[in-house]
């Protein structure tokens, strides 16, 4: 597991009227992706704001690569993405990256080849002398993006960073994302799409309601969860499964999702039964796959329905 | 550290120099100070030339023949070269004066293409001396360069024509009116300058005005650019690397850095203008020489540039900081508006304490006003450009300034290093009051 890059320890911070975040202890070890997943309004923002020192905790307490100093201090070491992207409007792509590079510490022609080099990476090579408000939105959380791996740091912090991206988008900065995870660095984000966490993650946590639900290595939390479960696809007819789920002998519990479903078997029965009650109902199959949990199906199990729901002002003291 | 307060201060610097509103301003104000130059001496001088006056003469003696004299006589400025205001034409109407009056009148402000268009008429009755009553009729009564003209032209030939009438000698009698010509030159500190008392309360109104003016507009620029870094939420990305601190002395900095900038720029257009004002008078067909023009504008010692820029860039800083933290507190421009409030209180009294002590530059009230800080900059120059301040007693309004500049730094820091990150309500009072004792 190695040293812990971030520790956060009985961390709770309350707004007024509401705790956003409840005694949360976290342990983001050196090296490989880690997700924060939660549903909206569950603490994941707060918790990452409080890990770069932006916000402080009321109780516990926050150390980076074994400091307190904050992350202010270590900002050189660490790439921060914030859930609202900001930049500059009026000013040019290359000028504004140039800008971030020296708030990070970089001198001004360092930041001028690195901005460079990671805007034509990222296709914005015709674009570096036009002003920012002239990008489209998908390339503006590309030039924000590129701000934040712009100084090569250890340690890279997103706060949600797919959302908004077209499917193009967001491929390529995923890819962005594992890459830097491969060079030794440690990346945190923080997601509320599941299959995202799943491609990507090597450990997770999920919160809610400002509390830890789980955290850990995703393979241990999905061997943990344990169970058999099937992943299926329907081609046709996928109406005709619903009494086959029904059927408690065979299914403990499903999560149907209309044209995909994922089954979780009751002890005993086998796979083999399954699919065999489906053929008989005349439901045409194009994915029958013994798999494990996925994390959609822990994460609501774990998480229920109640915790989906974004906590409100009553909540808590 | 330092670096990458460098860095914001170069960002908020080469931004704001790059933007249309900055040159603009900056060429803009050049042209004002010329035509603030220009403008009032091509008004002293300038009546309309040639107007085309007839004389109604309705009187039997020569009155109206001296008047016709008078009129051909007037010329247009001081100088040799200037022109004649009038081409005048007496008609004698004795006994008729109605009639003329009546049928000149139809000729009277047609367009210039008319042939015999005229633009006045003058008309003199039988008594005009006595009573002192003269008519005119015209299209240019509106003029009061045009009237004032007219009257001073008749005024002394009216006098001597009364002093004629009881038997004295005019020309005697106009040498014993002649007004008086006092020259006033400013002293300080025992040397005579080239100022006169007129120049030097107009160097006075004019860095009132100018002092005013840039810490109001700067500082508010301080705070739209404050509260538009929050509606960007850019500050999030800022806060991660930079200090709050960091952050708002750079762009104080560079915003003052844009002011200071500016304000050169114009002081080295005001220079050129002054050096070379004769040409530019003349390309405009106005003769300085001795019209009283050459004061308009002031000659300036360089201690008192001094005074001046030192306090501008202590204010500077002073106000820009308490706007700055105003920003941080709202997230709209409008909110903002009713914030600023207190600020233009400060500013406006700034400015009327610098003009209460226009009259007593060294009262106690100007001594004391010297001493509040937000006053300070705006009262200090002012007074020193009327009367040289005492060094020690200058180092002593300087010395207060810093401490009452670092007290709203430390405060407006606190205020803004929470502020920036809040958004949604704007802040009460009362959570200013907490985010400031927060430690």
């Amino acid at each position: 597991m190695g040293e812990a890059v971030i520790a956060v320890e009985g961390v709770t911070k309350r707004f007024a009227g509401h705790t956003a975040v409840r005694d949360l202890t976290l342990s983001v070890p050196k090296g490989g992706i880690f997700g924060l997943l939660g549903p909206n309004g569950a603490g994941k923002s707060t918790t990452i704001r409080m890990i770069m020192n932006i916000i402080m905790p009321d109780e516990g307490r926050v150390s980076l690569f074994g400091t307190t100093a904050g992350g202010r201090a270590l900002s050189e070491r660490i790439g921060f993405l914030p859930e609202e992207r900001g930049l500059y409007k009026k000013m040019k792509v290359l000028d504004q990256l140039i800008f971030f590079a020296e708030t990070k510490g970089l001198r001004r022609g360092e930041g001028r080849a690195k901005a460079l080099h990671w805007l034509s990476r990222l296709d914005l090579g015709d674009w570096t002398n036009h002003k920012v408000e002239d990008l489209s939105k998908g390339m503006q959380q590309k030039v924000q993006f590129i701000g934040t791996l712009l100084h090569d740091p250890e340690l890279v912090i997103l706060d949600e960073p797919f959302s908004g991206l077209d499917p193009v988008n967001s491929q390529v900065m995923r890819d962005v994302v594992v890459e830097v995870a491969r060079g030794g660095r440690t990346v945190l984000f923080s997601t509320h799409i599941m299959e995202h966490a799943e491609q990507m993650c090597d450990r997770i946590a999920i919160i809610a309601h400002g509390a830890k639900v789980v955290d850990g290595a995703l393979a241990d939390i999905k061997r943990e969860f344990g169970g058999r479960h099937v992943a299926i696809t329907f081609s046709r007819n996928s109406d005709a499964a619903r009494p086959v789920f029904e059927d408690a002998s065979l299914v403990k519990g499903v999560n149907d999702r209309g044209a995909t479903a994922e089954v979780e078997l009751t002890a005993g029965a086998s796979p083999e039964a399954l699919l065999r009650a489906l053929v008989g109902c005349d439901v045409g199959l194009s994915r029958f796959e013994v798999a494990e949990a996925s994390l959609q199906s822990i994460f609501i199990a774990k998480v229920g329905v109640d915790g989906a729901r974004p906590a409100a002002i009553t909540d808590g003291n | 550290m330092l670096r990458k307060t460098v860095a914001v201060i170069r960002r908020e610097f080469v931004e704001r120099v790059r933007t249309k509103a900055f040159i603009i301003g900056t060429v803009l104000g050049p042209i004002f100070f010329g035509a603030m130059a220009i403008v009032p001496g091509l008004l002293l001088s300038r009546g309309s030339a040639g107007q085309r006056v007839v004389i109604v003469d309705g009187t039997a003696e020569a009155f109206g023949g001296r008047i016709e004299t008078v009129l051909a006589a007037a010329r247009t400025g001081d100088g040799p070269n200037g022109k004649p205001v009038y081409a005048s034409v007496r008609v004698a109407a004795v006994g008729r004066v109605q009639d003329v009056v009546d049928s000149l009148v139809l000729k009277t402000g047609l367009s210039k293409k008319n042939a015999g268009n005229l633009d006045g008429l003058l008309i003199v009755d039988e008594g005009s001396v006595t009573t002192g009553k003269l008519r005119y009729y015209g299209k240019n009564v509106g003029s009061m360069e045009d009237m004032r003209q007219l009257r001073s032209s008749l005024t002394p030939l009216m006098i001597s024509e009364r002093l004629r009438s009881v038997g004295v000698d005019p020309a005697v009698a106009m040498r014993a009116a002649a007004p008086i010509d006092l020259d006033t030159r400013k002293v300080a500190e025992g040397k005579l300058t080239a100022e006169s008392g007129a120049s030097t309360f107009l160097l006075a109104y004019a860095m009132g005005i100018i002092l005013y003016m840039a810490l109001v507009l700067y500082g508010t620029q301080v705070m739209t650019s404050v509260i538009e870094e929050k509606s960007n939420r850019i500050v999030e990305v800022l806060v991660s690397s930079l200090t709050p601190f960091q952050m708002m002395l750079g762009k104080v900095v560079g915003v003052g850095m844009v002011s200071l900038l500016q304000l050169g720029i114009w002081a080295g257009a005001f220079l050129l203008l002054q050096q070379n004002q004769a040409k530019i008078l003349g390309i405009f067909g106005v003769a300085s020489a001795g019209s009283g023009i050459a004061s308009i504008l002031p000659t300036m010692d360089p201690w008192l540039v001094v005074v001046f820029l030192g306090f501008f860039v202590l204010g500077f800083l002073f106000y820009s900081s308490v706007y700055a933290a105003i920003g941080s507190m709202c997230n709209t421009v409008q909110e903002a508006q009713q914030l600023q409030t207190p600020v233009m209180v400060m500013t406006i009294a700034g400015w009327f304490s610098a003009f209460a002590l226009l009259r007593d530059p060294t009262s106690s009230f100007a001594k004391a006003a010297s001493l509040i800080p937000p006053l300070a900059p705006f009262v200090v120059p002012v007074r020193y450009s009327i009367a040289r301040i005492p060094l020690p007693e200058l180092l002593l309004y300087v010395a207060t300034m810093i401490v009452g500049l670092l007290m709203i730094v430390w405060v407006t820091a606190r205020v803004y290093r929470v502020g920036i990150l809040m958004y949604g309500k704007r802040a009460s009072f009362k959570d200013i009051f907490r985010w400031v004792r927060a430690t």
